[in-house]
Order: C-alpha cells, then structure tokens, then sequence
C-alpha cells in the first residue's frame, strides 16, 4: 500500500504528525502496537509556556479543549506541581492553598483514589478536611470482581449515573468550599465533568488515580477519531518490524500483520515512544531502536544507566535515538533523508516536571512542516 | 513479676529467634523477642529458600546431613504451609565426572536421605526445563521453603503461647550486675523510646550481628561475614530443586518457590562494615546466569525480577583470626562455662532448615539454667496454619468454591485463611494483582503480624513481590496502612523507602523487561502520581 | 552466549507491563464482573498457573477469544491465546452436548441439508425455541441461519470445467456457513474473482476450520480437523495456488490459532491463505481493473469483525468498498458486536452479548444505512437479529456493484 508519510507509532507524537499532515492533504498511515501511552497521561503538559494558536487549534478541531492557567496542581497524593497546560478537566491554582475547607468524596472500596494522602496534602497548606465515602448499586456491580474497580470501568458508568454522584455530593456537602473527586468522569462524554461542576456549589476538584488516565483514553479517541475522518489509515494492534533502506533513502516497512505487503511511502515518521513501547531496547550490554537499527545516545557502561536513588533522575529515561538537521534520524552516523523523529524517542523525558506530551507535540509538527517543505 | 520482667529475652527476628522463643513459649516460660529491624530482615529473608534434604553435605558432613534430612521431615510435617514439597533433582552434566555419582548416593543413603538414581529420561519427564543433555539425575527429597511466612508463624505461636514481641527495637547495651547480665537497654526507633527489660536468661540470636552483640556483652565469638548472591526471576521455570551433583561450588542450585524460581549462590568474605549494605555485582549477576542456564537452559532468557544478597554468619571453630576454620554445623555458646559471663547464650552457626533444632539446643540451655524441667514439643505441633498440610482442601473447607484469589490466601495462609473469610465483597478486593492478595490478607497481616511498613507487609503477603514490584499494590496497600496507623507523613516516607528497596533490587539486572517495568513505575510514580 | 537478550516465551506473558490497558479493551468486562478479565486470566494468572495447575480459574470460559486484549496492549502480549491455551490445557471438564452440537458445523449441516426446508421452518418455530432453551440452554432469541438445500460445493463443482478455463487459478476455503447456509455469498466470490480473470477451485475435502471446537473445549478434535485442512491446503500451495477466503474467523483459525493453540504446523501454508479482499486489492494495486455499475448507489456502514481486527486487514476491505463509486462509507466504531460465534448462542451469555454490542446497534440505527458491510457470519447474524439491518460480505457488495 502506498502513502505520502508512514508514521510508526500511534501515540500522541504519532497521531498529531498524522492529523498535521492530513490536514495539508498528506495521505497517510499510522502503525500503533497497541494502545498508547496517553492510557497514563495525567492530563497536564509539562511546558509552561503558553501554547501557540496552531496547537490550541488542532487539539480543538478534535474536540479536546486545552487549558492554559500557569499554577499549581493537586497530584493524586496530596503534593502540588507547577504547570501551566492541561487538558479542559484538570484546575490549576494561583498557590497550593487551593480553598479553606475541602470535602474529598470517594467510592467505598476504590483503593486507586488516594483520599488520604490529598487530606494530608492540604491540610498541610492550612485546609480542613474531610473524607467521605459514598456507595451507588452500579459500584457494588463492579465490585463483584475483585479486580476491576478501576478507572475506566468506573468512568464507563459515570457516563450514565453521575447525577447520582452529584446528588450524593450535595447530600454530603455542609459548609466546604471545595470538593475533591476521583478523576472518573468524561470518558466518552467530555461534558461530564464540566456538568458535574455546575451542579456543586463548590469548587470541584478532579484529583487524579492510578492508571489508566481517563481523560488521557478520552484524548487519545478523540484524536484517533479526527485523524480517520481526515482520512488517516490507523493501523492498530500492527507492529513495524524493519525497513527497506537503500542509499540513506527508506522505501518500505514490512509489519506483522501485512507481512510481504509493504507499506511505501515519500517520507516516514519515526514515533515509537520509550522502552515501555519499545522504541528503544535492551539487552545486558546494549540499548537498540529496533527497526531501522538507528543510532542511539547511551552510555556504553550498563551501570551509568541507572540512578541508585529511585527518586532522582534516571539517566536511562533520557536516551533517545540521534538526530541530525532537525529531526532526521540517524544511522551509522549518517542521516536518513526521508526519516524523521517525533516524540518521546528523541529522550530527555523527566517524569517528575510533566509528562513529555509537550515534546510530543512540537516535534510532531515540527516534523510535518519539515516534510510539507 | 513486673511488665518488663521476663524468664527469657531473645535479641534477634530471624529464624533463629523465633524458633527459640516458640521454644521457650511452649515450654511454659515468659518470653520477650527483640528485633532492631522487622523479622527475618538477615539471613533468614535473604536466602535461597531451600529445604535441604542435606543430599549436598552428604559426602563432606554427614553430621549435617543427617541433621538436615531429620528436620527435613519434621518441618513437613510442621510447616506444611510454609514448604512446598517439590523433591529434587542432583543433575550429572557431560562435564561432571559420573563416578561422583555413586559416591554421592551411598554418603546420602549412609545419613538417612532418600537418595535414588534415576534415568535421565525420566528426569527430563520430571522436570522439562532441566537441561536435557543431563547424562545422570539423582532423586532427593528436597522442597522449598518460605522464610518470612515460618518466621511469621513461629512468631505468631509464641505469642499465642503469651510471648512478647518488639520490632523496631534496638538492644543499646546489657545490663550488668558484676559478671552476670540481667537485661538490656533498647531504643526504639519507631517511637524514640528508651526502655530496659530484664531476664535472668539473654540469648544472643543475631546472626551475623551476633558478633557485636556479643562484643556489647564483653564476651568474643569469632564470625566471618560471608556474602551470596541470588537472582530472583520472573516466574516458576522449574517443579524439582535442580543441583549439580558435584563438589558443591558456586550456582549450583535452581530452587521453584511459589510464583517465582531463585538460582544461587555465591560466597565472598567481607567486612563486617558491609553487613548492612551488600549489593550484588555485575560479575556475580553474570556468574549466576550462566551457571544457572547449565541447570536450566531456558533461564538464560527467562525475565530476572531482582538481584539480592544476603550475609551468612560464619562462626570460627577456634581463634585463628583468619578464619581459615569455620565450624560446621550448630553452634551454642553458654558464656557463663565458656567466658564466665552469666546469664548470656549465643546460639548461632546452623542453616535455615535447622532452625528447629537449633531453638530446641537454645532452649534446653536457657531451661537448664532456669532449672526448668519441660521437654521441647516444637517438633511435634503443628505451627499456627500448618494443621492442614492441603491448601487445596483448606480452601475448599472455608470456601467450598474458592476464586482464585482465595486458594491463594489458602495456600499463603494455611488455616489461617479463614479468618479473612468476612462476608464482605470489598474485603476480597485484590491490592496487589500479580500475587492476587486481597484487601482481608493484608488487614488479617496487620492485625496480628506486628507490620509497621510496607516492607513488612511485603514479607507477610507477598505484596509486592510479582512482576510489576509495587507499581499498582505499593500506593494502594499504603492507602491501607495509613488507615491503620493513622499517620499519613509516616505513610508517604514508608512508599519511597518501599519503592527504593524494590529499586535496589531491580537495578543490577536493569534491563529487557525489567527496564521497561521500572520505567513505567518511575512514569507512575512521579508523572501521573506526583509521589 | 546470546545472554537474555530474548526474553520471551511462547505467549510472551512476561512481557506485560500490568499496564492494565487490556481491561479497558474487554468487551466481557464491561457486562460480566464474574469474568477476571484478560490480565488477571492471561499474564497474572499465568503464573499461579505455572505454581500449581489448582489456580486455573473456570471463569475463563467468559473469556469470548475476541482477541481485542491482544491488539490494544502496548506490549503485544499474546494475552487471549494464553487465556485460550490455558483453557485447553486445565479445563479438562467434558463438553456440554449443546456446546458440541453448536460446535460440529460439519456435521449438523450435512444433516440438515437434505432436509432444509423442514428443518428451516421447524427452528425458526417459537415453540422450537423455547423447547431448546428450556433443554439445551440454547437462548430462545437467537434466530438459527437457515440451510440452503444445495451446498456450494456442489455448486461450484458443477462449474468446474468452466472455472478452469480461467488464466489465472486459486483455490477457495468456503467454511461452513458458505456450503451450507449461505452459498450466495461463495457464487458472489466466484463472479468477482472472474470479473478479475481468475478462476475459482475447490480445495480437496475441506473440513471446518474447528474454531467453535476449540472454544467450546474440543480442541483435540479442533487438532485433527486441524491437520487434515494444513495436508489438503497444502496440496492447493504445491499446485502454486493461493487460497482465499472469505471468512475472518476461519482466516484467523487457519493462518494463527493453527500454530498458536493447537500446535498444529502451518508454516508451509499459512502466507499463502487470504482474506479475498486482501487478494483483490492487491489484484487492483498491480493494475487489474474492475468496472462498476454507473448507477449503482449505496449508503454503506462497515463494522470491523474483531478477528478482523486481530488481523489488521480491515484497511484491505475498507480500502476495496471505498472504491467503488457512489458508495457513501461510514466506518462504524470498534465495538465488538457480542455474539463471538457459538458464545451467543448460550443461554447463559445472552444478555452480556446484547450488552456488549448495544453500542454498535444503537450507532448503526443513528448512520441508518442502506446495508451494513461486514466480514464475518456470526456478526450478520447478531446484527441483523438485533437491528434489522441487513448485513452483506463486502465481496457480495462489490459482486452487487461490478458491471459485467
């Protein structure tokens, strides 16, 4: 099958390089192992500047509205991070002392929502709070397995009965100013949320829980769904296993799935994410990108990958495969003129500031204008 | 008698301490156990899980072995909840001299273990994942044992039978009137209490720390520190302990123990400096690979899930300062015969699989002195769970359809499990999801198993011990826990303490999917979590 | 020594990450809270598994082998062929006799076939159905397909001469539904496959491609049919044929549960089976052409089969539909339809099968198209029951739209 642009990789990297070059009239394909890493996205960008009108637009155009508020944020255990953008649910604060008393509403039984640790949080910051549960016969559904009273199987019924939640809130309410929930709302209907708000007289807090990310699984259809309305061919559950390279020009990728039917294309995109996707792998002696064999920055001795200290920064988080003249990548110290790099695989990823979703972005539509050009 | 008045203090959690004091409990006698740390945090949480038959001293010891295969029996019969009887495999490979063979054999048969050649066809039908260019097996009644669910028991029966225990707790000094000690100073490091205790009996059960101990009572046991490595992987690659049977040398045994197979181990002398911090080294890592893939060839690409290392005491069998002479076997120490020191034991030397036989030695020293006439029942009674040696049919007793989450309760358990049998559908909520182990497992473990950490409740349920290594079960079991302790700061510092110790075992085998595992963490903990 | 450079086993359980991804993909999930679901079944039960046999979990027969675990993990874990293999290998409880007579296609349709308008009027009775839901636990809402009373097979032979006139020759692997319920949908793939200059072949005695015997716990049975298919598709490849079919679910069976689940060696033919549209497409990509119909016009809503998915070859179908002019094409979301073959037809799933492909009911009557496109048998059948939509193969579309 031929196309402009083959994109390997269907993350947030993946997909904005292949909305971007739609839009310009590009036919492409994208090729996604699995579901992304938006799965785990907690919402929030890790630049903090604001961001320009060409993202804003191409985010709304999907449906997904960002929100830019420099400030702090509340993290799922009570901490606060400064940052700026984020997705529509997700607040941020002028300071950590985001109300003077807090009701923090959760499931009976969800041990994702860590309603103690926000407690601590603020009351650190001079808030009183106070922690309660609520039951609804939905949950207690769920609850029938011991091991799905999770996120998204909870945000699934949120859809239909967060009516009943307000209610229950507003039973619960006495003179609090601020209502913390589990971030559980708006998987497929963004306006969830948004409708929950209007029906607290407080200010709502949506808090964050343990994977998976519901507004990240709501950002990543909605721009799934834009990308194929462009036209876009989303390859899902595919895996790029090598390439035809000839003369520093690739022609074709072979996959698992279309095995001898290659997919050409004028220019390619490389997207693959981290070690968790496996864009970049590992071995006891070596770290490899697994389907061009690009050339990667690491450092040889395997003991410098790692920080001893958990907390601190890792060194292996930031490898990323080499780049030349932009984002071209690079093998045997020579660059591939029709292969470009975008998003997480270039490395420099630090967790604890934000989420390389900034990354994601720019040098996916860096990469577009590189190969609109 | 007053509240801190006992007939005996154990200094020392590990096996060896909660052996004797079960002993002595049983026995009638007051008892208090003081551990500066959780239980089996030495040796006894950092071994190879292995219930010898004694096969592997046969031919160089056959006073240890015959030692080992008699408790072999009697803690099958004990602890069924805490061994898994897998048999074992003494593997000849083309490499090894087979003459060995029959050697090995008549020194196994001479000290009472149930040694039998077998084909290396049957082998192979025994053990599919034994390497199958194997020119000789030898059949053994080894098993695998878990060392924090038998210390966890012993320390549970002697409280039952009115024992006292503190964690967390540190003997400072003794307390000495003239030539005799009786009791000790403590710090407590949780609450910052300094507290005496006093006994006419002190049993020095520390392991390797003994030495120090020992210094702090005025009295000289010459030990050696020696270290061995252990890789841990990901999942059970093996059903039959697999040993090489040969001069017994480094990586020589593959040993199943319940999700997981551990391959070790290696013995370096070290300082006593380094005690509290060994690592394991890139070297020993690639020793214990290759050696372990001549076992079991599929290990050289089975997933690693940590690297550990633990320290053996080794106790000179006289005063060469070298060290050049370790004692084999069991060594109890009255102080008052040997040193003039009254009212001090050290009990130490001996394996994990001789515990039993070592708290019963401690014990009848301890009643000697105590001129208590009880004879030692410990190898009789059954311990706390071990009632039922069938998990299967434990479970289906409490449950009679069991989901799979409860047989595993079952199995970790033993009759134990029917306490977290409460009616409630959120107590059978799963915390951690790798090991399936539930919201009432844990809160049955802190309840009556002493846990003020994470840690500690990782080495009473597993909790943490699968292939994701706390990423989803280490926030959420410390949302449990600071509901129990009630202090949340306390809680916070317990998750980054838990996820450093996971990482310190992860990091020398950092790499394929072990990588790829901590760098999700890392993503859920700091991105998504903002611990 | 290439030291663990590979860490992988057959079903690559120790890959996953315990993202938790795949249990937000699961259909059974979202309506049945008795089924662990594919990580707790797959890769976390795997290892108890390994421990002791006694932690296999019966509640993995909930489990409707749509493989849609697999293609939403970020790691590519094999997570429905570890639940199915553990299945075969621990759920040695024998075979309900309703779940092996919904599993012998072969069978049931020689024998209803000589009978078919008897045996046509007879299961579409009410009072059959009930008989058979109070019996046999056959939900009484499930329409049975009729049986045509000629097979396709005898169809086909007696074209035989003709067929082989063709320059170009493949064989085709019809499955069950084509010879004995639908042989509609085989002559439409002969007159498209002429249309392009090639000739349409029987292949020596094919057997059912065994996937509902292995769901259904037969899968020593499911073995043998197994290795007869790989020796008669194998004689077709020796002949320098290609096989097409247009089945997913039997594309699927052959190429991938053959090796993955019965350890049935299909190397020698399993690159040379096709999905016909895949065929076709590559035909047209190399230049064929096809003439359409100038007035032909429909609205068209394609729904991607979940074995389809599994395959990745919707792109082919998709690509072949959009083709052809005055077509208007929505591509209907991923949601699988609920009947996973014979699992709908069990009583006991009933309801999670309506609930699980309510959403795509409920999207399907909001497009409201001329006719839904779509794959896979068992699909039409849900779809059609549940919406009254009527259901075409896309090759019965394009042999609809073709001038010739």
């Amino acid at each position: 099958m031929k196309f402009d642009t083959v994109i390997i990789g269907g993350g947030l990297a993946g997909m904005v390089a292949g909305i971007g070059l739609q839009k310009a009239g590009q036919s492409t394909a994208i090729i996604s192992t699995g579901q992304n890493a938006l799965h785990f996205f907690s919402g929030t960008f890790e630049s903090l500047q604001e961001p320009s009108p060409r993202i804003v637009d191409l985010f709304a155009q999907a449906g997904i509205r960002l929100h830019y508020q420099p400030g702090v944020r509340l993290m799922p255990m009570g901490t606060f991070r400064e940052a700026a953008l984020s997705l529509e649910d997700i607040d941020f604060f002028p300071s950590a002392k985001i109300g003077r008393k807090a009701l923090i509403v959760n499931f009976l039984g969800y041990h994702d929502f860590f309603s103690s640790f926000l407690a601590e949080g603020l009351e650190k910051q001079g808030m009183q709070c106070r922690i309660r549960f609520i039951n609804l016969p939905e949950m207690e559904q769920l609850q029938l397995s011991p091991s799905e009273m999770r996120s998204v199987q909870i945000a699934r019924k949120m859809d239909r009965i967060w009516e009943k939640v307000v209610q229950e809130v507003r039973l619960l309410l006495k003179d609090e100013d601020t209502v913390v929930l589990p971030q559980v709302f708006g998987l497929k209907d963004a306006s969830v949320p948004g409708r929950i708000r209007q029906g607290v007289p407080a200010q709502v807090v949506f808090a964050g829980t343990l994977p998976p990310s519901v507004p990240g699984i709501r950002t990543q259809m909605l721009l799934k769904k834009r990308y194929e309305l462009l036209g876009g061919t989303f390859l899902m559950g595919d895996e790029a296993l090598h390439a035809h390279v000839h003369d520093g020009v690739v022609h074709s990728i072979v996959t698992r799935n279309l095995d001898n039917h290659y997919l050409e294309a004028r220019s390619f995109v490389l997207a693959t994410g981290t070690f968790f996707s496996k864009g970049l792998r590992s071995n006891p002696f070596a770290i490899e990108e697994p389907v061009f064999g690009l050339d990667v920055d690491y450092a040889t001795e395997r003991g410098e990958w790692f920080n001893a200290a958990f907390a601190q920064d890792q060194p292996y988080m930031q490898y990323g495969v080499k780049t030349a003249d932009g984002l071209h990548a690079v093998k045997d110290g020579q660059p591939l003129k029709n292969l470009l790099v975008a998003g997480s695989i270039l490395g420099g990823t630090h967790p604890e500031l934000g989420s390389g979703a900034g990354l994601a972005v720019r040098s996916a539509l860096e990469v577009v204008d590189t190969i609109l050009q | 008698m007053n509240a801190n008045e006992f007939d005996v203090i154990i200094i020392g959690g590990g096996i060896t301490g909660a052996g004797t004091q079960r002993d002595c409990a049983m026995r009638g006698l007051r008892t208090l156990l003081i551990e500066r740390s959780d239980i089996a945090t030495g040796a006894t949480g950092r071994n190879h899980g292995l219930l010898h038959s004694g096969a592997r001293y046969a031919v160089n010891d056959a006073e240890s072995a015959e030692e080992c295969i008699k408790e072999n029996m009697i803690l099958r019969k004990i602890a069924s909840h805490c061994i898994d009887e897998t048999d074992g495999l003494f593997i000849t490979l083309p490499e090894d001299d087979l003459s060995y063979q029959q050697t090995f054999v008549d020194a196994c048969l001479r000290a009472g273990i149930g040694a039998e050649i077998i084909d290396p066809d049957l082998a192979r039908r025994l053990e599919p994942s034994v390497n199958p260019q194997l020119i000789g097996a030898v059949k053994v009644p080894d098993g695998s044992v878990d060392p924090f669910r038998l210390c966890a028991a012993n320390m549970l029966d002697a409280k039952l039978h009115g024992g006292q225990v503190r964690l967390q707790t540190e003997v400072t000094g003794f307390i000495k009137e003239g030539n005799t000690i009786k009791g000790v100073h403590t710090h407590n490091h949780q609450t910052g209490e300094d507290v005496d205790y006093y006994a006419p009996v002190t049993v020095n059960a520390c392991g390797i720390w003994g030495h120090k101990m020992a210094e702090m009572a005025g009295v000289h046991v010459g030990m050696f520190p020696a270290k061995g490595a252990l890789l841990i992987f990901a999942h059970r690659v093996n059903n039959l302990v697999i040993n090489r049977c040969r001069k017994p040398s480094n990586a020589d045994i593959l040993v199943p123990g319940d999700t997981v197979c551990i391959i070790g181990t290696t013995s370096t002398r070290i300082p006593f400096e380094e005690c509290d911090n060994v690592a394991v080294t890139p070297e020993e890592v690639t020793l214990l690979i290759t050696e372990g893939a001549k076992l079991a060839p599929s290990l050289s690409q089975t997933r690693i899930l940590r690297a550990y290392a633990g320290v053996r005491p080794l106790v000179s069998a006289d005063d060469d300062p070298t060290g050049r002479n370790i004692s084999r076997g069991i060594v109890c120490l009255d102080h008052e015969e040997r040193d003039g020191i009254k009212g001090f034991i050290t009990i130490t030397g001996g394996k994990l699989m001789t515990y039993r036989l070592m708290a019963e030695i401690a014990a009848d020293a301890v009643c000697r002195k105590l001129a208590v006439d009880k004879k030692c029942q410990t190898a009789d009674i059954p311990l706390p769970g071990s009632e039922e040696s069938s998990y299967e049919a434990v479970a289906q007793k409490i449950w009679e359809t069991p989901s799979t989450a409860q047989k595993a309760a079952a199995a970790r358990m033993g009759t134990r499990a029917a306490r977290i049998r409460t009616g409630d559908k959120r107590d059978e909520a799963l915390i951690c999801e790798c090991e399936e182990v539930s919201v009432g497992e844990i809160n049955a473990a802190i309840d009556r198993l002493e846990v003020s950490s994470l840690t500690d409740l990782r080495r009473r349920t597993r909790v943490g011990m699968g292939t994701c290594q706390g990423e989803f079960c280490a926030c959420r079991a410390a949302g449990l826990l600071a509901k129990a302790h009630g202090c949340v700061a306390r809680e916070r510092k317990d998750l980054e303490d838990f996820l450093q110790e996971r990482w310190k075992g992860n990091l020398p085998i950092g790499w394929g999917d072990t990588l790829r595992e901590a760098e999700y963490t890392q993503w859920v903990y700091k991105h998504v979590l903002g611990l | 020594m290439k030291l663990q450079e590979y860490t992988v086993s057959k079903d690559n359980f120790e890959e996953c990450m315990k993202c938790t991804v795949c249990t937000a993909y699961c259909p059974v999930l979202q309506v049945n809270p008795l089924y662990p679901g594919p990580k707790q079944a797959g890769p976390d039960g795997e290892r108890l598994r390994l421990k002791d046999p006694y932690f296999f979990n019966y509640a993995l027969k909930y489990c409707m082998n749509c493989k849609r675990c697999e293609v939403a993990c970020p790691s590519g874990v094999h997570v429905a062929d570890l639940i199915q293999a553990a299945r075969i290998k621990h759920d040695k409880s024998a075979p309900k006799l309703r779940d092996q007579i919904l599993a012998s296609t072969d069978f049931m349709g020689s024998l209803a076939r000589p009978f078919a308008p008897i045996v046509n009027g007879v299961t579409s009775l009410g009072v059959t159905k009930t008989v058979l839901d109070a019996t046999l636990k056959i939900d009484r809402h499930r329409q049975f397909p009729s049986y045509s009373g000629r097979s396709f097979e005898s169809w086909l032979r007696r074209r035989s001469k003709e067929q082989a006139a063709f320059p170009e020759q493949v064989a085709y692997y019809h499955g069950c539904y084509v010879n004995y319920n639908y042989p509609q949908l085989g002559k439409d793939l002969v007159k498209v496959l002429n249309a392009l200059g090639v000739g349409v072949q029987l292949l020596d005695k094919e057997k059912c491609c065994g996937i509902a015997l292995i769901t259904n716990g037969m899968s020593e049975r499911a073995a043998k049919q197994a290795r007869h298919n790989v020796q008669v598709l194998g004689k077709a490849v020796e002949a320098g044929l290609k096989v097409v079919t247009t089945s997913s679910t039997c594309t699927l069976t052959l190429r991938d549960e053959y090796p993955g689940l019965l350890d049935v060696d299909n190397s020698a033919i399993r690159d040379s089976v096709l999905l016909a549209t895949r065929f076709i497409y590559e035909k047209l990509a190399k230049g064929v052409t096809l003439q359409f119909k100038p007035d032909y016009h429909k609205k068209i809503a394609y729904h991607v089969p979940c074995h389809m998915e599994k395959l990745g070859w919707g792109v082919f179908s998709e690509k072949l539909l959009r083709m052809i002019p005055g077509v208007e094409f929505t591509l209907l979301d991923s949601n699988c339809c609920g009947i996973a073959g014979t699992y709908g037809f069990k009583k006991e799933n009933y309801e999670a099968s309506q609930a699980i492909g309510a959403p795509l009911f409920a999207q399907i009557e909001s497009v409201n198209p001329d006719v839904v496109a779509c794959d896979c048998e068992t699909c039409k059948w849900q779809i059609e029951m549940s919406t009254g939509y009527q259901v075409m193969n896309p090759i019965s579309i394009l042999a609809e739209a073709i001038l010739c």
